[in-house]
């Protein structure tokens, strides 16, 4: 579903992604892992073109996206959260929701801000999530745990085909994490193709189907939890460092 | 049963978000501006009892504040696109009605919203080159357009250069010349404040909000920021040329130094932030009180140095007692009287 071809990005002399290649398959959960610096979030942002790649494609169902604008490409069915969560500050949950509405156009000026309809949406989507009970709250008065909940939320109101969720579970408390494990479960089961990044390899090996490993800004391996966790490849490159003093 | 307790718990939630929407409602006045504006349609009423004409030169004065603050609003603070900028819209919208009332005399409150069209376009077309930066740039970018139309229209000679150009007086009694462009702006501020209003609360206005707090999110949010912000640059650009294009028949004469001088524009900015920015009411405030203390000094001070340093003490204490503008902060603080809540 999701193909990046020979992607690359450098930043002046520094090489964050080179020659990157993977593929995630329609409703599949696939998890990008490696070392700090591997490129993973280079890559994302490569992909939803937060970030211009220096060379590569990026096919979402037969259509080329890497020459798109980031709404442009929103709009293909590729939605992405970040890292560090970004949310409207001074608006309430619920704008901060529909912001990511899927009706758009130049008619947008004489559009309410927020019908029926999408109100009803988004509670519907706040309502699965469980956070209906902070719709009215700040975006910015937030605790981190809840901000990762409402990007989600957010994700979910643009109707995306793919969703890329950069660390869902970066300092989120053990139970939260529980909870945001279950969500992207369900919502995976509904049919919606996830790619994730992260650190946290419980979640990782818990959730995904396949799992890409990045190192260096290369793919070192690609496969099944299972045989991710053999791989000498990848062992080398989590604890290479390691490795080497020993000797 | 089960379906019978969600479509229990849908009308519940329906009710509460109701009643949530119906108390936003509540807590705004429309009445409020309402009646200021049939108050000030009516005031002219004044001159049959002897000669009001430098009340009606104030109002006039503050309502055409009215409108260039709100313009500016609708970029600087919905689209937190500070532009120091705006006078060269003011300048265009000016000149372009000002030179056809010369040549051909139609009145310029007719040619008014052409000439807020005209802005209008040369706004979108700056916009999509300066708008490719933010923050400082922009408004240094800003600053570099006033300069080059400065020295544009300083020596473009077909209108007049930096002499420029005198226009007709129109030839009503002295105690009603004014009133033409008395109700000119008058009606213009009241749909500039209605139009803001409007824009506040479309989807256009939800993804300026979102644009103006962090914009790659709004990006990828699906919101294609740079329309957005091209936009918003036309409209505030619109309105700022509609308030230049009667300006100049007022003054009967149209010269660089009266719309290309930094002053105009500082004041809007002033006025946006000292009312409150990305609120209706906000510039509406903003405009009103500086022109009170302008002239309060000016009439207790004297037109001499010490009055501009008494409004920029004024304003000074005002931004750090209500650092959002006056209307922002008193809505942060729930503590806004509802006469003031046009949001």
């Amino acid at each position: 579903m999701l193909e990046v071809k020979g992607l690359s990005k450098h930043f002046g002399g520094i090489t964050a992604v080179s020659n990157c290649s993977f593929t995630v398959e329609r409703g599949s959960i696939t998890g990008l892992i490696g070392p700090n610096g591997a490129g993973k979030t280079t890559a994302f942002n490569c992909i939803s073109r937060t970030m211009t790649p220096s060379s590569g494609e990026v096919w979402l169902d037969g259509a080329r996206i890497d020459t798109l604008r980031p709404h442009q490409i929103t709009a293909q069915g590729l939605s992405r959260t970040f890292q560090i969560s970004r949310n409207l500050a001074d608006m309430t949950v619920l704008e901060n929701v529909i912001c990511q509405s899927k009706i758009r156009g130049w008619r947008d000026l004489f559009r309410p801000a927020m019908s029926k309809e999408e109100i009803d949406k988004a509670c519907g989507i706040l309502d699965f999530l469980g956070i209906t009970r902070i719709a009215h709250e700040d975006g910015s008065n937030l605790s981190y745990g809840q901000k990762k909940l409402m990007d989600l939320a957010a994700l979910l109101m643009s109707d995306p085909k793919i969703i890329l969720l950069d660390e869902p579970a970066g300092g989120v408390s053990p139970t939260l994490l529980e909870e945001i494990i279950g969500h992207i479960r369900k919502l995976n089961e509904k049919g919606l193709t996830v790619l994730i990044v992260e650190h946290n390899m419980d979640l990782i090996m818990r959730l995904s189907h396949r799992i890409v490993v990045m190192a260096q800004g290369q793919v070192i391996a690609e496969g099944e939890p299972a045989e991710i966790q053999e791989d000498p490849a990848v062992l080398e490159a989590y604890l290479g460092g390691a490795v080497e003093e020993a000797a | 049963m089960t379906s019978l307790d969600t479509n229990e718990v849908i009308t519940a939630r329906k009710a509460y978000y109701a009643g949530l929407a119906g108390e936003a409602d509540k807590g705004r006045s429309v009445w409020f501006p309402i009646a200021v504006l049939a108050l000030l349609l009516a005031l002219p009423a004044l001159q049959f009892t002897g000669n009001y004409n430098y009340l009606i030169h104030l109002v006039l004065f503050t309502a055409s504040y009215v409108v260039m603050a709100s313009g500016w609003n609708i970029l600087g603070g919905f689209a937190g696109y500070i532009s120091l900028g705006h006078n060269v819209f003011f300048a265009i919208g000016g000149y372009f009605a000002g030179m056809i009332f010369a040549r051909y005399g139609i009145s310029t409150i007719i040619l008014a919203p052409l000439a807020g069209l005209v802005a209008a376009v040369f706004g979108y077309v700056i916009g999509l080159i300066t708008l490719r930066v933010r923050g400082p740039s922009f408004i240094i970018s800003s600053l570099a357009l006033v300069m080059i139309f400065k020295i544009l229209f300083d020596n473009w000679d077909f209108v007049g250069g930096s002499n420029g150009l005198s226009l007709p007086a129109n030839d009503l009694p002295v105690q009603w010349a004014k009133l033409p462009y008395y109700y000119a702006f008058v009606v213009m501020a009241a749909f500039t404040v209605w139009a803001s209003y409007r824009i506040r609360h479309s989807k256009f206005g939800l993804g300026l909000r979102a644009i103006s707090k962090d914009e790659i999110k709004s990006e990828s949010a699906g919101i294609n920021t740079r329309f957005y912000k091209v936009l918003a640059f036309a409209i505030s650009a619109f309105f700022v040329g509609m308030a230049g294009a009667v300006w100049g028949e007022y003054l009967t004469y149209i010269r660089p130094n009266i719309f290309l001088i930094i002053l105009v524009s500082v004041n809007m900015v002033l006025m946006c932030i000292l009312g409150g920015k990305g609120t209706v009411a906000g510039p509406v405030i903003g405009a009103i009180l500086l022109v009170v203390f302008n002239e309060f000094f000016v009439a207790t001070l004297g037109a001499s140095e010490i009055n501009i340093f008494a409004t920029g003490m004024i304003m000074m204490l005002c931004l750090m007692f209500f650092p959002l503008g006056i209307v922002g902060t008193l809505a942060r603080l729930k503590k806004l009287p509802r006469i003031l809540n046009w949001d």
